[in-house]
């Protein structure tokens, strides 16, 4: 039977959550409440089934693919349809080493986050948005058209507007807003650049796998498009993903939306809709563009530094505990803008592990300042002492996050930035000092914000008074069953990253060679 | 393509819509008004039934009578439209001419999809009223006032004359009678804008509608006659012929300069747009849905034809047309205009007619590439202009979807007792989440973000412009791409400039609390809640699958040269 599973995992979610949507809108008050049980359950059932499904597909108990071997520009499970044929656009679905992780890693991430925040509040309104982002972000990660590609990157915003907007903190108003319009105005630009491009074409098509042949015959004899035109085509449509990502100047609304998303907002927008930049990056301009990456290399190298040293030089200054994880999600991007500058397989490979590293630690981070302030009423650091004594299962987790984020070896940070270092001192040299230093700032500020939250001191050991003087709990079941899973997916791929590592790899070489980039 | 000299049944056949539009108009006119009077034959005694006046009988007493009649028409006529255009093909056509010769209207898909919009638009709009109060809040013997049969027989004549007005300007083939079916139509309106006199709203709108829409009709006839002593006729292919052999010249450049004024005056293109705002917020919601909508395409229509038509370079030469430095400019003003006036409005309704305003200097946008057609791609020019303008006609096509749905939840609210200002949206979230839920719709299909109808029409749009700025498709740098491109650009950036107002809209209706006295949710109507989510269908169904309607689109664009 030949069913197609990657639209399956599109669809599905999407069709799911605007169905429980309707079926509840037209409730009110205490009738949706009694709806929140059974909603979330479907939601956690939907959820549960395309993570075995992505299991399954990468197990080989469907499909039977051959991962690590997957080369550049070949893709798996590849499926097309006509969507609208009168402008050439199909709906095309395809996976390869670039995508899947990132798939997988969605996948993953929509159970644990929909288990660590089971009691949000209107969860017959929650858990359904939590479904349609999911479905949204798959369909970013295997659109191989254009136009569906885009039409999935501006769906992602949607139901994060809404989850910021209704769950959101004191400034949620402002945040939404903020995150909306800085993600839309730099989509458009590169919405503006792909069509500027589609019309530059020798032959016109939506479909990124022909584009990237087209691009690299041309590119291979000289430069596809003239050079001046292939770097403006590449500032616009890095402009659209270093927003995204976020790097250096562009990162101001990652924090404000940070703070104000509710825990499962922030799990999400950490663990997979930062990556979407990132993957953008390579799914488009550096494949298509490698001229051009050429000539800016340099400036990508900037922009990466200034985003991981400012991005943990503000952690330093933080108060706000969400902040600070924020601002270190900032740094953490930056190494991944280092990793594409290295133009090493390495440096690629360790870029492509990074997003997948971040996806499952910082969503952690987020579940852990989630808990914090579910049970101590406040994000400010140092307002809660001693929490190993009142919460010890909320310690234990932050300081596994905290570390897992800093790169404790073993840990599956440690190996994306193990090998980022290599190729970086490989391509650059003595600027190794750089990300070098920023590794001891970090551990700076993590070290600095555990012990003022974990261990004892001060006047502040005592639960704050918003508790009214009940004895401080710990953290819910189901938010210890969504950090035992993320710290267990921690460890695993830090002890096997070959896991997906593998596939990366195949993918960075091959691209490499492909482009006639680096040293392949 | 036949030409059909004088009248005959042939003609008929052409023009069963508007003759479906003409029999409705009549039947308004005389239903309501019979009753059980008689006619006593003078210097009798005797009494024949003459059934005008007296008491009226029951079944046409009701107040609701008048609007059912005028959605009945306006459906059957988009429906022998609709049936026309699946029918017919591009080459198709049917000129109707006098007895002389002279054309007078043509029949094809580029003129029967206009009227497709401009009935899709009325029948909404028809719908919508059927169970609406004024607005403003009215003392309740005002609104007995309004229910009066009467005065809902006078509301939708306007509202068919209008359409048959629009449908003049669709099929005409002379200035002159473009003329008189543009002033068929705007006549309607204004009183429409009008029409709650009770208002001060209404009153203020209505009039400034009225005063600068008469100065621009004035103008643009001032504009006709000079074409006249110009050219010795009026006649689409008369001038065409006469401009391609005598090139501009200081008489017809004026002549053109002022016949634009009165066009870009219905499409609410800056500098000429100033009564727009106050019309929209004086007039009740489903009208000022029509003029954002039906009215804009007329005045749209009209520039095509005299912008395409009349003034286009030709079709192998080098060289743009003679308005594109001066349209280009208009485009960009209109445009950026619009958002930052509309980023500045609190009444939502000066929010949508400022953001009709944008739309229009994309429209703009889009007609301005269409005057560098000629640049660099002489293999295939036309293509482009076909690509442009059905951008354009798909554009206005779903633009009836989501910009007179906005409008009409709008009029839900007025039923409410107004929506004058933002937070009169307040809580909508809360208090109706399906309402809630179809206007969120409709802001994120206006700001342009996909899967709406709006982002495809957008994408359509700016599809348009690069295709004609990028030409053949070899350019060194982008700065040798046409001038154009960087219209694409600017419209891009207002796109995300407007994201701002069209958002606020969301975050007031689930962030804010509802005003004081807004409770619950808002009185039903049920006629106005189907026109909405008629237009919350089209709105997504157009965005997911609007192939069918983009080849429709192409088609007619086609059927224009």
């Amino acid at each position: 039977m030949n069913i197609d599973y990657l639209s399956l995992l599109v669809v599905l979610p999407i069709l799911a959550s605007i169905f429980l949507l309707i079926l509840t809108s037209r409730l009110n008050g205490f009738a949706r409440a009694k709806f929140d049980a059974p909603v979330r359950m479907a939601a956690l059932i939907i959820s549960l089934a395309m993570f075995m499904l992505t299991t399954l597909m990468f197990l080989g108990q469907i499909g039977d693919v051959g991962w690590s071997n997957i080369a550049f520009n070949t893709f798996e499970f590849q499926e097309s349809y006509v969507w609208i044929e009168q402008l050439g656009i199909t709906w095309t679905v395809g996976v390869d080493g670039l995508s899947f992780p990132m798939v997988w890693l969605t996948t993953l991430l929509m159970p644990i986050t929909i288990i660590a925040t089971w009691n949000e509040k209107s969860g017959a309104t929650y858990f359904p948005l939590m479904l349609m982002l999911g479905g949204a972000l798959i369909g970013v990660f295997v659109a191989l058209d254009m136009f569906m590609f885009y039409v999935f990157w501006e769906l992602t915003l949607i139901p994060m507007f809404f989850m910021i907007l209704k769950w959101g903190g004191k400034d949620r108003k402002y945040a939404a807003q903020k995150f909306f319009i800085y993600t839309f105005t730099a989509s458009v630009v590169m919405l503006l650049g792909l069509l500027t491009m589609y019309f530059l074409m020798d032959t016109q098509t939506f479909n990124m796998q022909e584009m990237v042949v087209q691009a690299s015959g041309a590119n291979a004899n000289g430069v596809w498009l003239g050079l001046e035109v292939q770097k403006v085509l590449f500032i616009m449509l890095m402009l659209g993903f270093l927003v995204k990502l976020p790097a250096a100047p562009f990162h101001t609304w990652l924090p404000d939306a940070h703070v104000q998303a509710p825990t499962g907002g922030s799990m999400m927008l950490a663990g997979v809709m930062l990556k979407m930049g990132a993957y953008g990056m390579f799914r488009l301009p550096i494949s298509l563009f490698p001229h051009a990456l050429e000539e800016f290399r340099f400036i990508v190298m900037m922009i990466g530094l200034v985003s991981l040293v400012w991005g943990a030089i503000v952690c330093l200054g933080q108060t706000n505990l969400k902040k600070m994880v924020a601002y270190s999600s900032v740094s953490h991007m930056g190494v991944i803008l280092l990793g594409i500058a290295s133009m090493q397989p390495l440096g690629w490979a360790a870029a492509l592990f990074m997003m997948f590293a971040h996806g499952i630690i910082s969503p952690m981070l987020f579940a852990v300042c989630g808990a914090f302030k579910h049970h101590y009423h406040s994000m400010e650091i140092g307002a809660m002492r001693g929490m190993a004594k009142h919460s010890p299962w909320l310690a234990t987790s932050m300081m596994f996050g905290w570390m897992a984020s800093l790169g404790l070896p073993l840990l599956a940070g440690f190996v994306a930035e193990l090998m980022l270092m290599v190729a970086y001192w490989h391509a650059y040299g003595w600027w190794i000092i750089f990300p070098g230093l920023v590794l001891a700032i970090t551990a700076a500020y993590y070290l600095w914000s555990m012990q003022r939250t974990i261990f004892e001191g001060g006047e502040a050991t005592q639960p704050p008074e918003s508790l009214h003087g009940d004895p401080v709990p710990d953290i819910d079941n189901s938010e210890k069953i969504a950090m035992l899973l993320l710290a267990a997916f921690t460890v695993l791929f830090g002890i096997m990253p070959w896991i997906f590592l593998d596939m990366m790899d195949m993918w960075t070489r091959s691209a490499m060679a492909f482009l006639g980039l680096g040293g392949a | 393509m036949s030409a059909q000299n004088g009248f005959n049944s042939d003609m008929f056949e052409a023009l069963a819509p508007e003759l479906t539009l003409f029999v409705g108009l009549l039947l308004i006119m005389i239903v309501p008004n019979l009753g059980n009077g008689t006619f006593r034959i003078p210097g009798t005694s005797i009494r024949l039934p003459w059934f005008f006046g007296g008491t009226r009988y029951k079944a046409v007493a009701s107040p609701r009578l008048p609007g059912l009649l005028a959605v009945l028409t306006m459906a059957v006529a988009l429906f022998q439209v609709i049936c026309y255009l699946l029918d017919a093909s591009a080459a198709d056509g049917k000129v109707i001419s006098s007895e002389n010769g002279i054309e007078i209207f043509k029949v094809n898909m580029f003129s029967r999809i206009f009227e497709a919009i401009f009935f899709a638009a009325l029948l909404l709009a028809a719908i919508a009223s059927l169970d609406r109060l004024p607005t403003g809040s009215q003392k309740s013997d005002d609104i007995d006032v309004l229910f009066n049969n009467r005065r809902q027989a006078d509301f939708y004549i306007l509202m068919l004359t209008s359409a048959l007005g629009m449908s003049v300007v669709a099929l005409a083939q002379d200035m002159f009678v473009l003329f008189v079916g543009l002033e068929l139509a705007s006549f309607s309106t204004y009183v429409l804008v009008a029409f709650h006199k009770e208002t001060r709203a209404g009153s203020e709108g209505g009039a400034k509608y009225f005063i600068v829409g008469s100065v621009a009709s004035a103008v643009g006839l001032y504009g006709l006659s000079m074409l006249y002593l110009w050219a010795g006729s009026l006649q689409f292919d008369v001038l065409a012929a006469k401009w391609a052999a005598d090139g501009a010249t200081s008489l017809s450049m004026m002549a053109l300069g002022f016949v634009l004024v009165g066009f870009a005056f219905k499409i609410s293109a800056a500098p000429f747009h100033f009564a727009a705002p106050d019309a929209y917020s004086g007039a009740n919601s489903p009208v000022a849905g029509v003029l954002a909508t039906a009215s804009k395409a007329m005045g749209m229509l009209g520039l095509m034809r005299v912008l395409l038509l009349i003034t286009i370079p030709e079709m192998d030469a080098e060289g743009s047309a003679i308005w594109i430095g001066l349209l280009g400019v208009l485009a960009a003003v209109t445009m950026t205009w619009g958002n930052i006036a509309a980023l500045g409005s609190d009444n939502p309704k000066r929010m949508l007619a400022y953001s009709s305003v944008a739309h229009a200097g994309y429209m703009l946008a889009a007609l301005t590439a269409i005057g560098a057609w000629n640049w660099g791609l002489v293999d295939n020019a036309g293509d482009a202009m076909d690509v442009v303008v059905a951008a354009l006609i798909f554009h206005m096509f779903v633009l009836v979807f989501f910009k007179l749905g906005a409008f009409l939840i709008l009029g839900v609210l007025e039923m409410e007792g107004g929506a004058s200002r933002l937070s009169s949206l307040a809580g909508l979230g809360k208090r109706e989440p399906l309402l809630a839920i179809a206007m969120f719709l409709f802001m994120i299909s206006l700001a342009g973000v996909p899967p709406m109808a709006g982002f495809l029409s957008k994408l359509l749009v700016i599809m348009g412009i690069v295709e004609v700025a990028t030409g053949t498709g070899s350019l060194s740098s982008i700065g040798d791409a046409h001038w154009v491109w960087w219209l694409a650009l600017l419209m891009v950036i207002n796109s995300a400039i407007s994201m701002f107002y069209y958002l606020r809209v969301g975050v007031v209706m689930y962030f804010h609390e509802p005003e004081e006295g807004r409770k619950g949710p808002l009185a039903s109507g049920a006629s106005i809640r189907i026109a909405i989510a008629l237009c919350a269908i089209g709105t997504v169904a157009f965005g997911l699958v609007g192939g069918e309607l983009i080849e429709l689109c192409r088609d007619a664009a086609e059927s224009l040269r």
